[in-house]
Formats: structure tokens, sequence, C-alpha cells
């Protein structure tokens, strides 16, 4: 029997979910394997009966934190996709502020008193409200990536993250160093899996896919300081994707 | 004076020697022969080409993108025989699944290669085709044709002359030197000489271009701003002498662990292997890629653990692996001087000439030997990573984890191995495992006993009888037999161990009058994991066969009547004699110590006590390089050791 998957958006620019979208051809493949029975980005039906759930976006509010409550007690196998799930992505930025400020700044003195959709608490990843079995990181995800892992759990096999920085992929893509050029990189720090997309456009990397479970954040930051980075940029840099994450 | 005033002082032998291979061609002759080749030739032409401010190896589409004035390129010419990725084989997943070997044989030149990066390929000839040879490279290997050239422009980074690697005098079909307005050929090959006789018209070259080489490379050493001030031959000396320097540590806390230094290393041939299924899970390919000892997952196995986990060990292993484990295995430093790795380094900690000047004066060290045990490894010719297949003749579930599986090849043959040798199971789309052969030799079936403890073991369990599955082996140094005939036997084994001393202890039984008395010793987690139960039975049946079991602890609603405690309670309870009786254990990385010690205290020597070790495996015949237990290759040395050859190797226990 084919596995039913359901892909569900919170916080977020949908970009992932339109990855999945430009799957083009090979998006016929996956709903040979799979029946995506619920999808708002590409379909209207909707089926509350699924095996795995795909999440896009963090969650920002009581509502959103119950939804994905929901979907953890239905779902047999949930899968973050994207920053904003896996890490809290840009949106976690916000926290720098208290909430009250947030909203005033964003909403003015719009009328928000008990209305639910702007209720909000500080950003969360996925992963802090429930449990996660599998993550798909960066922002956007890669198409391939998602490919791998939806093909490792049909298969049965667990679906595994590299290991080792971004810079082995760069490497091995044969491109020159953005120090070289006078940019800095989170490269040596951030997980491998985008194929070094940004260094390979000769753009520094951001982190966007989070940094390693041992990253060498000391040596790290020795590396950036000798190539003049202040800690005022170091900090911008970390806080991008890795919100307090590079905390010096 | 300049060089070729010193030489006009006399005729050299050395001149006129190379001078009869010496041939000429104008710039314009030179750029006309290349686009002959780009154009003609039909082989594909990879040449050294501008990237940026720096250089690749990339195919040719004009003699004007060749650049011979390169200091250096950003990856070296290996990935043109060993590329970044490639496919072993595609796989097929419908009906009869079954795998198919893809080979490259497209023919090429390569043009451009430094001498460094020229002794380099030599290397790894030695490691692909020395023995065990690999198809998939030796296929692109002897398929190119390879036009070195001599440096015009020294990398800021390179040590090469320091260790003599910025000239060499083999490795090449030809071998051009940029004078100017005059491209010097040194005809290397027949080959060589015939490609250059069909795509280009050369002439003798003169006596003063000849010197004007000449002259060039023995200036050239002058041009180097770096030198290793030890010369290789020095290195592992050095290196054993240091092994606790406080180097290690002060480097290893600046590493990124980023793996940038093995992946731009010419020299550095590891590399891990994965299966590609597409997405409509029909079809896929199994494809390796390069890999680095710097990368924490490396040494991890199923259950978990990693055997050389700490930056420092991990930093360490490279430089030991350059300069004291191969020069032991193969009789050369593994580094040619070309500096990439130290170029690339962002900490600048990688470089192995100021590593190996800053040792070097410096050795109050304690020194640590890291002999290699000589083995003579079967030859594995055709075929070598490409499974046979086979069919699972029966299946029986002996424990909650543990599943015995009785497998023949499908070709009908015998497997052919000896005691405690293993194969490498292959399930298409998940992946390989190896696993022992539990069986005694003999025979169209064989036995495996697996453990579920990942993808590949997973999947396994889930096969019927009658289901196919990719073999690959025998492999590795088994047992010995022979050597342990007239001697007592104690097998000591834990949990799996017992798998791999089954087929020692079958055989054994076999053979019983070549054998005294025999203690066989096995302990488990508790009563419900136990093993062989029905063959532990037996063998207490068999004369002067005695069987102790213990488990560690007996869960509620288990029994068990028993011995209660780990393995080595068992020990006080058998009495040999030390010196005419051989131990053979086998178990989980903890338990050696432990029995070692208690062994060694009843008097036991070394040579007497034999071990089976368990370390990641991706190939199994010593070339991805996952196995190694610092200079030694778990795979092919092993995975059956005597504990004297081991127990001076750091990473073994
Ligand atoms: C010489 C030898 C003999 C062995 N004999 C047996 C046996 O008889 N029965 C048995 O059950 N197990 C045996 N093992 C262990 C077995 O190989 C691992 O449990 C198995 O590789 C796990 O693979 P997996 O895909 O199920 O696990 P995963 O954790 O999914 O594998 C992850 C990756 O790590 C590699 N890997 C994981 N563990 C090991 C390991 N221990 N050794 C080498 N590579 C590893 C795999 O190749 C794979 O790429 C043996 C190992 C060695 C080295
Ligand atoms: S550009 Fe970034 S990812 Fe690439 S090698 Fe440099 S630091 Fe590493
Ligand atoms: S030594 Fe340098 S290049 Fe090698 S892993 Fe460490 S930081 Fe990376
Ligand atoms: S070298 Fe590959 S397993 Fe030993």
């Amino acid at each position: 029997m084919k596995a039913r998957v359901a892909i569900f958006d919170f916080a977020s620019c949908e970009g992932c979910e339109l990855q999945i979208v430009n799957l083009e051809e090979k998006l016929l493949d996956l709903i040979d394997i799979v029946d995506v029975v619920s999808f708002r980005e590409a379909m209207k039906e909707h089926s509350n009966d699924y095996d795995i759930a795909l999440i896009e976006g963090s969650i920002m509010r009581p509502m959103d934190e119950e939804r994905i409550k929901k979907i953890r007690e239905r779902a047999k196998v949930l899968i973050a996709i994207g920053a904003c799930a896996c890490l809290g992505g840009v949106n976690k930025l916000r926290n720098e502020w208290p909430v009250e400020e947030v909203k005033k700044e964003v909403y003015g003195d719009a009328l928000l008193e008990g209305n639910k959709f702007f209720d909000v608490f500080p950003t969360k990843a996925v992963d802090e409200v429930v449990k996660v079995d599998f993550y798909i990181p960066g922002c956007p995800i890669d198409r391939n990536e998602f490919a791998k892992v939806i093909t490792a759990v049909a298969l049965g096999r667990k679906p595994r993250l590299p290991s080792y920085p971004v810079c082995v992929e760069c490497k091995k893509r044969e491109n020159i160093c953005v120090f070289e050029l006078g940019q800095f990189c989170l490269g040596p720090i951030t997980r491998a899996g985008c194929n070094a997309i940004c260094t390979s456009f000769q753009d520094g990397c951001e982190g966007c896919r989070g940094f390693l479970d041992d990253a060498k954040m000391d040596a790290q930051k020795d590396v950036l300081r000798k190539y003049g980075v202040t800690v005022d940029q170091m900090m911008k840099k970390f806080n991008f994707y890795n919100y307090r994450k590079g905390v010096l | 004076m300049n060089c070729l005033e010193k030489d006009a002082l006399g005729p050299s032998q050395a001149i006129l020697v190379v001078g009869m291979r010496m041939k000429a061609l104008s710039k314009l002759e030179w750029l006309k022969f290349v686009d002959r080749l780009v154009n003609d030739s039909g082989m594909e032409i990879i040449g050294v080409k501008a990237k940026g401010e720096s250089f690749v190896f990339d195919r040719l589409k004009s003699a004007d993108e060749l650049r011979l004035d390169h200091d250096v390129t950003i990856l070296p010419p290996k990935k043109v025989f060993l590329p970044v990725t490639e496919d072993l084989m595609t796989y097929d997943l419908k009906g009869q699944v079954r795998g198919e070997r893809t080979i490259d044989d497209r023919k090429r030149v390569l043009i451009g290669v430094h001498p460094y990066d020229v002794i380099a390929i030599e290397q790894m000839d030695e490691i692909y085709l020395g023995s065990n040879i690999d198809e998939h490279y030796a296929s692109r290997r002897l398929n190119t044709l390879i036009i070195a050239s001599d440096i015009i422009n020294v990398s800021e980074r390179s040590f090469a002359a320091s260790l003599g690697t910025h000239v060499t005098d083999s490795g090449y079909d030809l071998l051009v030197t940029d004078i100017g307005d005059t491209v010097v050929v040194d005809v290397g090959t027949k080959e060589g000489r015939a490609l250059l006789k069909k795509y280009g018209s050369a002439r003798d070259a003169s006596k003063k271009e000849a010197d004007t080489v000449k002259c060039w490379r023995s200036d050239l050493p002058t041009w180097f701003a770096r030198r290793a001030k030890l010369p290789s031959s020095e290195w592992k000396r050095v290196l054993d002498e240091n092994h606790d320097h406080p180097i290690w540590d002060e480097n290893s806390k600046k590493c990124l662990t980023c793996g940038t230094c093995t992946t731009v290393c010419p020299t550095c041939y590891c590399y891990d292997v994965d299966d590609k299924t597409d997405l409509n899970l029909k079809e896929g390919k199994r494809q390796r890629t390069w890999d680095g000892c710097l990368l924490r997952e490396f040494t991890l196995v199923g259950s978990g653990e990693i055997f050389r986990e700490g930056v420092k060990e991990r930093y360490r292993h490279r430089f030991y692996r350059k300069g004291a484990y191969l020069p032991d295995r193969k009789g050369f430093v593994a580094c040619v001087g070309c500096g990439r790795c130290a170029y690339q380094c962002l900490p600048d900690i990688a470089d192995p000439s100021e590593v190996m000047n800053s040792l070097a004066s410096y050795n109050l060290h304690k020194t640590v030997e890291h002999p290699v045990p000589s083995v003579e490894h079967p030859e594995i010719m055709e075929d070598l990573l490409i499974p046979e297949p086979a069919t699972i003749v029966r299946k029986q579930k002996m424990t909650e984890l543990e599943t015995l599986y009785v497998v023949r090849l499908d070709s009908g043959k015998e497997l052919g191995h000896a005691p405690g040798q293993f194969v490498q199971v292959s399930l298409y789309g998940i992946g390989e495992a190896p696993i022992s052969i539990s069986s005694a030799p003999g025979g169209k079936e064989f036995e495996l006993l697996v453990r579920r403890i990942g993808d590949v073991t997973g999947a396994m369990e889930k096969l019927k009888e009658g289901d196919k599955i990719g073999v690959r082996g025998p492999y590795g140094r088994g047992f010995d037999p022979k050597e342990m005939q007239g001697k007592n036997m104690l097998f000591i084994s834990g949990g799996c161990g017992l798998a791999p001393m089954r087929s020692l202890i079958d055989y054994t039984m076999g053979h019983r009058k070549d054998f005294k008395d025999v203690w066989i010793l096995y302990g488990c987690k508790e009563p419900a994991a136990i093993l062989f139960s029905k063959d532990l039975k037996q063998w207490a049946d068999v004369d002067n066969v005695k069987v102790l079991t213990t488990v560690d602890k007996c869960p509620d609603g288990q029994c068990w009547d028993g011995n209660i405690g780990v393995i080595t309670t068992l020990i006080p309870k058998v009495a040999f004699d030390p010196m005419r009786t051989i131990a053979v254990i086998v178990g989980p990385p903890v338990m050696y110590k432990f029995v070692i010690r208690d062994l060694k205290s009843r008097g036991m020597p070394d040579e007497n006590i034999i071990v089976s070790l368990e370390r990641r495996m991706k190939c199994g015949v010593g070339k991805c390089g996952h196995c190694q237990m610092n200079g030694i290759y778990c795979c092919i040395e092993g995975p059956v050791f005597k504990y004297s050859e081991v127990k001076n190797i750091p990473e073994a226990f």
C-alpha cells in the first residue's frame, strides 16, 4: 500500500512547497510512490488520514501550536521541511524584541484584542513543540534532497543528512573559497547537503541548513577574526538563520 | 654564473641521454598539436584552464584555453581517474533484482600535469592497481595518456622542491616544458611518441633547447619559498617519536574539521559508497564519492561507535597516514608537496612542511611503533566491487534481533572461505554490510548470522526465502587452523561474536583429532539473547569439549540456572595450560581489554591470543580507507589478528 502524505504550511513563504511543485517530471514519480492527500499549494482536496506529514514553516501562535500537535497525533512520521520549520529560520529574528513591541511595530494601532490570528508568541521551530522524526533543512529546501529523503522513507532506509560541513561539497565542486574573494562564509560550520549552491555562485554561506551538531564554533570565529570580520558582523550573520546559536 | 654557463664547462652525460628523446615544437606548432587533439582525435582532452584567479583541470574546447603557466590547480588531476562522484553500477529493483557494472573506458589525454601530480598519480596507481585491481579506476587510468608539464610558476605554498617532487623522469607519456617561443617535449612512452607523431609536427630538440630545459629544472628549487627541512625518508622516524607532541593538541583546537585538506589532496584516496535510488523506486545507481578521515563519521559503525572520534586523533591521523603508515606499507611518503592543503586550509594548520618542521626541532617524545603485520592477501581481479547474485535458501529467526540466513551463490560455485572471513552483503537500493561467515568451510551453502541494527541489516530481515541478495567476497584474513593444531583451544566470545567463531569451532569439531582439549566460553546480555543454543549443546556433547555460558543479567520472565556475570567471570573456571593453549576472542569492542588482561595474568603469551576486530568497512578490499587502525587495514590484514601483532597499535582496542 502506498504511504499517504500530507503537506502543511505554518509561518513561511511557501517557497519550500514550491520546490516540491517544481520537481516537474519527478513529481509524477512522487505521486506514483505515495498518495498526496493534502497539499494546499497544489490541490483543493484535503484529508486527515495520512501516514507522513511534511511541515513547512515556524510556530508563532497558540493556534499553530494546537494545530501542529493534532498533526503529530495523526502522523506516523513527521518531517520538518525548510529553515523555518527546522530552525525557526528568519522568523526568529523577531525574537530579538518583546512580542508587544513587535506587534505594535507591525500592526500599528489596529484592533488586535481578542483576534487569535494576531495572538503571537516568540517564534519556535517545529521541534520546540512536537517531536520531529526527520529534517529536510534549507532555505528553500533542495529538491534532490527532498527526493532522497522521500525515497529513503519509501525504501525503509533511515534518511540521513550529511554530518559534514558545506566546505566538503564546495571543494568537491572546485570552487574558489569566497574568503579569497573578500567575502565571508559559514560553510565550515553549516551542514552540507545543498551541494554548496551559494558558494558556487560566489556568495558566502548563510547557514540556512543549520549548524552541525559538532560545529567548531571557536575555530570558525578565529577564522572570521583573521579575515577582519567584526563581532557585530559575525552576530548578524550567525543570527540570520540560526538565531542565538552562534552567541559569542 | 648561471646554469647554462656552468654546463658549458663540460659535456654532461645526462643531457646527452635525455637529449635523444627530446623533441621540440614552436609555440604555434604546439597550439596546433593541442587543437588537433581537441578536434580530430575523438578523445576527450582535459587540460589546465583558468577559473577566476585560480586554475582547474577541465575539458578543453580549444588550445588557447590551455594554461601551461599555472602554479597549481584547485583540485588535483586524480579527479580524472577517481572522479569526485562516480557510478560503480546501476541496479534494477523491478522483478529480478540485479546490478550491472558501469565502466568508463573513454579515451582521454590529460595535459598540464605538474611533476608532483604525476608522482601522486603513480602513488594512486600503487593503491588502485598495485593489488586488488580496481576496475573502475583501471579503466579510466589505462585509457588516458598524460602530457605532463614542467613547473613554470611556483605556487606560493608548494614545498615540492624539498621533497624532490618538482621534477620527475617517469609516469608521463610526454613531458612538455614551455621555454618561451618553443615547447620542448620529453617523450616518455611509445604511446606518447605515437600521439606526437600523429597529431603534431615536432623536430628533434637542439642541444641548446635541451640545455635550457635542464637548467630550468636545476634552477627551479630556488623559486620555492617553502621547504620541508626533513628529507621525506626521515618523516616516519620523527612522527614515531612525536606521537604525543603538543602540536597535535594545539593545531586540532583550531581545526574546523572541514575536510578541505583531504579533499584537495592528490594522494588521498578514501571514498564512501551510497545507493542512490530514483524517486520512482524502480532503478538506481551505486555510487562512490570522495571521503576523508578528518570527517567525524568516517569511522562510525552501526552500533553508533566512532573509532576515531576526537579532532586531535583525526587531525593527527592525516599526518601519520602520509608520513608513517604509507611509507611502512608502500615505501613512499604520501605527500608530494603541492601545497594545496596549506593554501586552502582557512586556519592554516594543514601544511605538512610546517608541521614536520616543528616536529623536527623537537623530539623528546616517546616512540610509538606502528608495525604492519605481513600477510599475503589473495588477489581479487575481476568485478572487484560488483556483487555476485545469491539466494537466501533458508532463514531462521534466532532471537529478537538476530536471524540466521543460509545462502547459496546463483553461479552454483562454492564460496571457498576460510573460517573467520567475511562477505559484503549487498541489498540494492539500501547498501552493503560486512558480515562474517558463520559456517565451517565447504559446501555450496554458507551461513550468515545477522543482527538487525540499521539499514541493510533491517532490510535483510524483511527478505523471504528465495529472495536475492548480492555477495562479494570472501574477504579478509581468517583464522589459520593449521597453526593451532595440536593445541588446546579456548574460545571466548560475547554476543554476536559467536557468529565468526562458530565457523572455527565447527572446523575444530570436524577435525577433532587435530586439537586437544576445547573450552567454549560464551557470554550474552540475557538468556533470550543467546545464539546458537543448539550448537552449544551439541558441542558440549563432544569428548573433551567443555561449554560454559553466562549472562549479564536475567530479567523477570526469563529463566536461567547458569552463571550470571560478565564473560570474565568464566575464565577462572577453566584450568588451561597457558603455553599449550590458543585463546580466540571475538566480541563487542569493550570485551577485549578485560579478557586479554585476565588471560595474560594467567601467563598466556601474546602469540597465543587471537582476536577478530570490527571496523567500519565500505570496500572490504583495502581501498576505501574506512577500516584503518593506525596503519593497518582491518579488512585485508584482518579482521583476525594475533594479539602480538596489534597490541601496540593504539587504535586497535
Ligand atoms: C568484519 C566484520 C564482520 C561482521 N560480521 C557481522 C556478523 O556476522 N553479523 C552481524 O550482524 N554483523 C556483523 N558485522 C557488523 C555489521 O557489518 C554492521 O552491523 C552493519 O554494517 C550495519 O549496517 P546497517 O546498514 O544495517 O547499519 P547502518 O547503521 O544503517 O549503517 C550505516 C553505515 O555504516 C556502515 N557500518 C555500520 N556499522 C558497521 C560496522 N560494524 N562495520 C562496518 N561498517 C559499518 C555501513 O556500511 C553503512 O554504510 C560485521 C562487521 C565487520 C566489520
Ligand atoms: S567558500 Fe565557504 S563553504 Fe566553500 S570552502 Fe570557503 S568557507 Fe568552505
Ligand atoms: S586541517 Fe584545515 S583543511 Fe584540514 S580539516 Fe582542519 S581546518 Fe579543514
Ligand atoms: S579499506 Fe575499505 S574496508 Fe578496508
